[in-house]
């Protein structure tokens, strides 16, 4: 895969950011740009018909392991940032009723 | 003695850990006990040493240096360090009450200074960015802790735009891994030579550069933090705004360190972004009639002026910036703590329903006159040297000189306005005598007046520079005169009429489809600036 791709994907997520009115297509487009982080970070690290880097007696061609242990991190960590923004979500209908930025906006004005 | 900096990372967080398990009744005392512990640990390790801080560099689990989790300390660390330490004191000591009943409350704040000292200490740029989310995350947790809706909208607001920023950070780190095989800090110092300036470099300059410029709030990104720390609980707003918010100015600095041999000069771009926000946080606070907005909007307009100082290539004016960091900490903290109290006492937080503090809280209102006076920057008190050193270093270009002399009126202005409070007959009574909350704000007040009048020793020891000019003569003291007199003629003619131009400011919004698409906008200015300029 090309990283040219990836970086697509990563831009992908930004128009989604920065046009989607739903605080649930939000989330989704933070996950979508970091999958594309992890994806460009894995794809730089690999290189065609690299070996699995797990260590044995004739080590040639592996791929670089770096990549793949700090990527398992950001995974980790993306996963949190996903579960916290979805339980916010949750919160956020409760309060208002709606999960949509602007309707939120309105609703706190109304209320104050 | 090298491995300290694990403890300190790690004796935080285990403490925390045991305070959300075991929930016993005098849990906040072990607590103090633990960061009694951390001082010690901490003062040791900079007493031992002291001026060789090239040998604190440690590689966890003997792995090779260039890729292993590395952290490493300087002086800079270190007064950071002990800068949050201390801010952690005075936090733990403001919430000592509240926090013998709820657990979670203390776990969460407990965590976050493990997690903020590893940030500062961390040596490997990987590593930053966990510290970084890490952050975010518990941050963010902290903002939503009182169950309000406006508060729940905040948190999300600020994890969602934080985590693009930080994932920003982290491809420019992926840059850097793919262009010189490490992510070693220290390593990457010696190894990059002004050879490296290719395009890629550039590329992830603007990407860590933009990650950093939405944690420390600089211009067009700031809008999550009025919203965020307004949202939060005071003693929260006073850690965030006084130390949290650091961790990206921190970063900021550290980040130019390690481009300073390449030769990107970045100085110039940077000083108009925090002109920007010194001129934009202003603006919005003269409007707001919420306490801790104007507080919160204040935040953002001194980063403005310690980005000021930050870009200047003199040495002077640099760390003039990193001193008015330290003193935006004390000050800020000291404000938002005393708001806290008030607004308990007086159950709103409109600052023209507020009125009588003088009469009904003397002490809070002497340590709240304090904040503001070191705030707009008056002779003896912190804020004034700092402003000054960065007068100083920008008095040969006018225009420079001139809109940082508008903040300072902006800023008198507004706090003239604040100070309305003080006055008018006793309307609430205070039976709340908690000796705990009023040492948390004699503690942020000691450390404006010692700062204000012995920061020698303190510059020396820690930057390695000593200021030889004499700050406080006359003119400083007719310079502060003419300031207030302006803000005062300000106030009373334009703001307190509340024209409809004001009122327009004050309801204006971003939504957070539009701070994104603004955050957009400023990378491509950015790779406009570095990469074709």
């Amino acid at each position: 895969m090309n990283p040219i791709l990836t970086f697509i994907v990563i831009l992908i997520g930004f128009y989604g950011l920065s046009t989607s009115d739903n605080i649930i297509k939000s989330v989704f487009c933070v996950t979508i740009i970091e999958s594309g982080v992890i994806l460009l970070f894995l794809n730089l690290g690999n290189f065609e018909g690299g070996a699995i880097p797990i260590l044995n007696d004739h080590l040639v061609d592996i791929v670089d392991p770096l990549p793949q242990a700090l990527m398992i991190t950001t995974i980790v960590i993306g996963s949190t940032v996903t579960a916290l923004s979805l339980m916010l979500c949750i919160k956020i209908f409760h309060h208002y009723g709606t999960v949509e930025w602007a309707e939120v906006l309105r609703r706190e004005d109304v209320k104050s | 003695m090298i491995n300290i900096p694990i403890l300190l990372i790690f004796l935080p967080v285990v403490t925390s850990i045991l305070v959300y398990l075991f929930k016993w009744k005098h849990m906040n005392i072990v607590v103090l006990g633990s960061q009694l512990i951390l001082t010690i640990l901490a003062a040791i390790y900079f007493g031992h040493f002291y001026g060789q801080f090239e040998h604190t560099h440690l590689v966890l689990g003997g792995w090779d240096h260039r890729i292993g989790i590395s952290l490493a300390n300087d002086e800079l660390s270190m007064s950071f360090i002990f800068l949050s330490i201390f801010t952690w004191w005075m936090v733990l000591a403001y919430t000592f009450k509240y926090g013998k009943t709820d657990h979670t409350f203390l776990f969460f704040l407990v965590f976050l200074q493990g997690v903020f000292l590893g940030l500062l200490q961390s040596n490997d740029l990987f590593n930053l960015f966990v510290f970084l989310e890490l952050t975010t995350i518990i941050v963010t947790i902290l903002i939503a802790y009182k169950k309000r809706g406006e508060s729940f909208r905040a948190a999300i607001y600020y994890i969602l735009l934080n985590t693009s920023g930080v994932l920003l950070f982290l491809i420019g780190i992926i840059l850097i891994y793919f262009t010189f095989g490490t992510i070693n800090i220290v390593y990457l110092h010696e190894t990059l030579t002004p050879g490296d300036d290719t395009m890629v470099l550039r590329l992830s300059y603007i990407l860590l550069m933009a990650g950093i410029s939405v944690k420390s709030a600089l211009f067009p990104v700031f809008t999550w933090l009025p919203k965020a720390h307004g949202a939060a609980q005071s003693a929260i707003s006073a850690l965030l705004s006084g130390l949290v918010v650091k961790g990206g100015i921190y970063l900021f600095f550290r980040m130019n360190f390690l481009y300073d041999n390449v030769g990107i000069h970045y100085g110039d771009f940077f000083y108009w972004v925090g002109a920007l926000t010194a001129v934009v946080g202003v603006m919005f606070a003269l409007s707001q009639k919420d306490i801790k907005q104007i507080l919160a909007f204040h935040t953002v307009s001194q980063i403005g002026i310690i980005m000021m100082g930050l870009s200047s290539s003199d040495a002077n004016t640099f760390y003039g910036g990193v001193l008015h960091t330290f003193n935006h900490a004390f000050f800020k903290s000291l404000l938002f703590l005393g708001a806290g109290v008030i607004i308990q006492v007086y159950r709103t937080k409109k600052v023209t329903e507020i009125r009588g503090v003088m009469r009904s809280m003397p002490v809070v209102s002497v340590f709240m006159i304090i904040g503001m006076l070191s705030i707009t920057g008056a002779p003896f008190f912190n804020g004034f040297i700092s402003k000054s050193i960065i007068k100083y270093g920008i008095e040969d270009s006018t225009i420079r000189y001139w809109i940082l002399f508008a903040v300072n009126i902006g800023t008198a202005t507004s706090f003239i306005k604040m100070s309305q409070i003080f006055f008018g007959p006793r309307t609430v009574s205070y039976p709340i005598k908690n000796m705990a909350q009023n040492f948390a704000l004699f503690g942020f007040a000691l450390g404006c007046i010692t700062l204000g009048n012995f920061y020698i020793p303190f510059t020396e020891s820690f930057f390695g520079i000593a200021y030889d000019q004499e700050f406080i003569h006359v003119g400083a003291f007719i310079d502060y005169a003419v300031t207030l007199g302006l803000g005062f003629m300000l106030y009373h003619f334009v703001i307190s009429k509340d024209y409809k131009p004001i009122q327009n400011i004050r309801n204006f919004k971003l939504s957070f489809e539009s701070a994104n698409y603004v955050f957009i906008i400023y990378i491509v200015v950015m790779v406009t600036y570095f990469i074709w300029l």
